[in-house]
């Protein structure tokens, strides 16, 4: 993959660019701050950005309002917000154009290098992928919301997961069930949260938003 | 800002305890010696006070006479016209001069009367004549001020009448005798002066020198209404203000604005020293663990392949160890910035592991008799940690630091041998370590001359 790297901190900005190359990646390019990392991306369109979400000048959000800004100008730019800190709210304006092509995940993440890796290649694919911790994050907060309380224990495992990105042949791995009553899962609860088949949205992605939203 | 050592902790008092003394120490004397009671009175007419008083009657009251016409003038106008814009117009106008003469006032009564009076503030004006007009108009010290001028006329005119009759029999009853022989049995054209014999024309004169000599007194104390009149109209308090301080009431309402400040400045302190710890960590320590964990993460993985590079596996192992250590640095560096460990065991034993830590040059005397609480131990020892940064920073090693207790005060010196021209900038490190002084009570003073030495002392009233 041809990779954009912006994080104000030098040793994980280094740490990032050593690692994405001793797996055979290429970075294209590796920025402090975000109007460095939009010209990189103008630039170079790399096939994904992982962008830090506090950058300079002032430390704050700079990273999210640039990935917002370049994903109004390319839709589905892909684009992996990468944060010491995760803020539900944050996720909820990044998923916002609901074009898929983003992640939200913990810089701790990076510690299980395959799983980062593997996390960054479905953000590439198009796909979105948030921090267990923004999931269940969001599951707190909407504790209390009709939809949810709609679903069963499982119902809410497995959209957990989902909202991590994986398929469902991986939950299915990860909760040692079989792909069958995964998909029984995943069709229920599609059910309880009002999205009927169709054929131009990607429900998985609309499931996740439907708690962003409430 | 608190550059000056101020025993009472807080402006208000040292002023008014210097007032005091002062006219304690006068009369006082007075009082106990009749010889100097005798020199007091007979030197009296010719101390300058008097002369700058009659200054006053004689160049204030035209001052007061043309303003006082001008105002009424004006407002006689603006009565005329007021049901019309115009009348506004001319009443903001009014209200605007009367402002004016009343600085004028206010400049005058400053030199000659020895009133200090600051001007009271001036809103900010917005552009457009709508707002200047109910800037000027909704202006309560240009009220004041028109108020003052009101009053300063009779009032003027009073004092002008009774010192210029004071004076004019003085010198009419004392030239008498002389004129007696040339007067051939007329009275004296003032006052009905007139004697028979020359004998007793002397008893007039006589009366003429108690008189004069009894004239400084009595403008002395008709001018007293003149101070009142300037403090409280045209000056910044207001006549409640002015009758508050009469009853000591300034003091405490000082106090509570100091209070105001100086908790407003500890909360802030708080804010920013909170944040900074976050970005410290953020930054430091935080980021150094998540590329040991990236590091290790990668290693990890390798050794799970079926042929391990050792030499890579080595490199990412002795960085992800290296990272290890750094984060254990940047940790103890960021809790001794919180609280230093020094510190529990006491103000001398935290500077002096400061002042070694500063490299030779420094030394360390610490001379208190007993434990201060940890608030103000932590505050000393930052300020000093400061201080001795600076004084580093301007090439002022040697330095010394000393800690004393002298009657009921915790005293920090920080004295060094650099350039000199430290100062209180608005925004620079010094007001800021003035600023955290003053949440203790504390105050700050620079004695700092070009060329140095810079000897900067801090104390800090503890309590009983």
């Amino acid at each position: 993959m041809r990779v954009v790297v912006a994080e104000d901190s030098t040793i994980l900005r280094e740490g990032l660019v050593e690692l994405l190359t001793l797996r055979g990646h290429e970075v294209v390019d590796a920025v402090k701050d975000a109007e460095a990392l939009q010209a990189a991306v103008r630039g170079h369109r790399p096939d994904v950005s992982i962008v830090d979400i506090r950058m300079p000048p002032t430390h704050t959000d700079e990273g999210l309002r640039a990935a917002i800004a370049l994903r109004q100008e390319t839709p589905g730019c892909a684009i992996l917000l990468f944060s010491q800190y995760v803020e539900t709210k944050y996720a909820a304006d990044l998923l916002a154009d609901r074009a898929g092509g983003v992640g939200y995940l913990l810089k701790d993440r990076v510690a299980e290098v395959s799983d980062f890796l593997d996390a960054l290649r479905r953000v590439a694919g198009g796909e979105t992928v948030l921090d267990p911790e923004v999931v269940s994050q969001l599951f707190a907060s909407t504790r209390k919301t009709d939809a949810l309380g709609a679903l069963t224990a499982r119902e809410r495992e497995v959209l957990g997961l989902m909202a991590e990105g994986r398929s469902n042949t991986a939950i299915a791995g990860a909760l040692f069930l079989s792909p069958g009553s995964v998909e029984k899962y995943v069709t229920s609860l599609f059910g309880k949260l009002g999205l009927p088949p169709s054929e131009g949205d990607n429900r998985r992605v609309l499931a996740v938003l439907r708690y962003l939203d409430s | 800002m608190a550059t000056r050592v101020d025993p009472g902790g807080y402006p208000g008092r040292r002023r008014r305890v210097a007032r005091g003394k002062l006219v304690g120490v006068s009369t006082q004397a007075a009082a106990y010696a009749p010889g100097a009671v005798l020199r007091r009175v007979l030197t009296e007419p010719a101390r300058g006070r008097f002369w700058r008083e009659l200054g006053w009657l004689l160049s204030s009251t035209p001052l007061s006479i043309v303003s006082a016409v001008l105002v009424l003038a004006g407002t006689a106008v603006g009565m005329a016209t007021s049901p019309l814009f115009i009348g506004l117009l001319v009443l903001a106008g009014v209200l605007q001069l009367a402002r004016e003469f009343g600085r004028a006032h206010r400049a005058l009564a400053g030199r000659l009367l020895g009133v200090t009076a600051t001007a009271p503030p001036r809103r900010p004006l917005e552009p457009g004549l709508w707002n200047w007009i109910r800037a000027r108009v909704g202006d309560g010290p240009g009220w004041r001020a028109f108020a003052y001028l009101l009053l300063r006329l009779p009032v003027a005119l009073v004092e002008l009448f009774f010192t210029g009759s004071f004076l004019l029999y003085a010198i009419a009853a004392i030239l008498y005798p002389l004129l007696w022989q040339a007067m051939d049995g007329q009275a004296m054209p003032v006052f009905d002066i007139r004697s028979e014999h020359w004998a007793s024309s002397l008893g007039y004169a006589a009366t003429g020198v108690l008189v004069l000599f009894a004239t400084p007194w009595l403008v002395h104390g008709i001018l007293a209404l003149d101070r009142v009149l300037v403090r409280a109209l045209i000056g910044r308090a207001t006549l409640a203000e002015q009758l508050r301080a009469l009853f000591g009431g300034a003091e405490l309402s000082e106090r509570v604005r100091d209070l105001e400040v100086s908790r407003a400045v500890a909360v802030e302190d708080t804010t920013v020293k909170l944040r900074r710890i976050e970005r410290d960590l953020h930054d430091g320590a935080q980021a150094q663990l998540v590329a040991v964990a990236m590091k290790l993460g990668s290693a990890k993985d390798a050794l799970a392949e079926s042929d391990v590079d050792l030499d890579q596996l080595r490199a990412l192992v002795s960085s992800a160890h290296a990272g290890a250590k750094h984060a254990l640095v940047e940790l103890r560096d960021l809790a001794r910035g919180i609280h230093p460990p020094a510190l529990d065991a006491g103000l001398g034993v935290a500077l002096s592991t400061l002042a070694s830590s500063a490299g030779g040059g420094v030394v360390v005397e610490t001379e208190i008799d007993r434990r201060p609480p940890p608030s103000v131990e932590t505050i000393l020892y930052f300020t000093a940690a400061e201080l001795l940064t600076n004084a580093t920073k301007h090439g002022g090693l040697p330095a010394r630091i000393a800690v004393t207790s002298p009657d009921g005060l915790l005293r920090l010196t920080v004295h060094d041998e650099g350039d000199g021209g430290a100062a209180v900038v608005p925004g620079g490190g010094l007001a800021g370590l003035a600023d955290r002084v003053r949440t203790v009570d504390g105050t700050l003073r620079i004695d700092s001359p070009e060329g140095g030495p810079t000897v900067i002392t801090v104390d800090i009233p503890l309590r009983r």
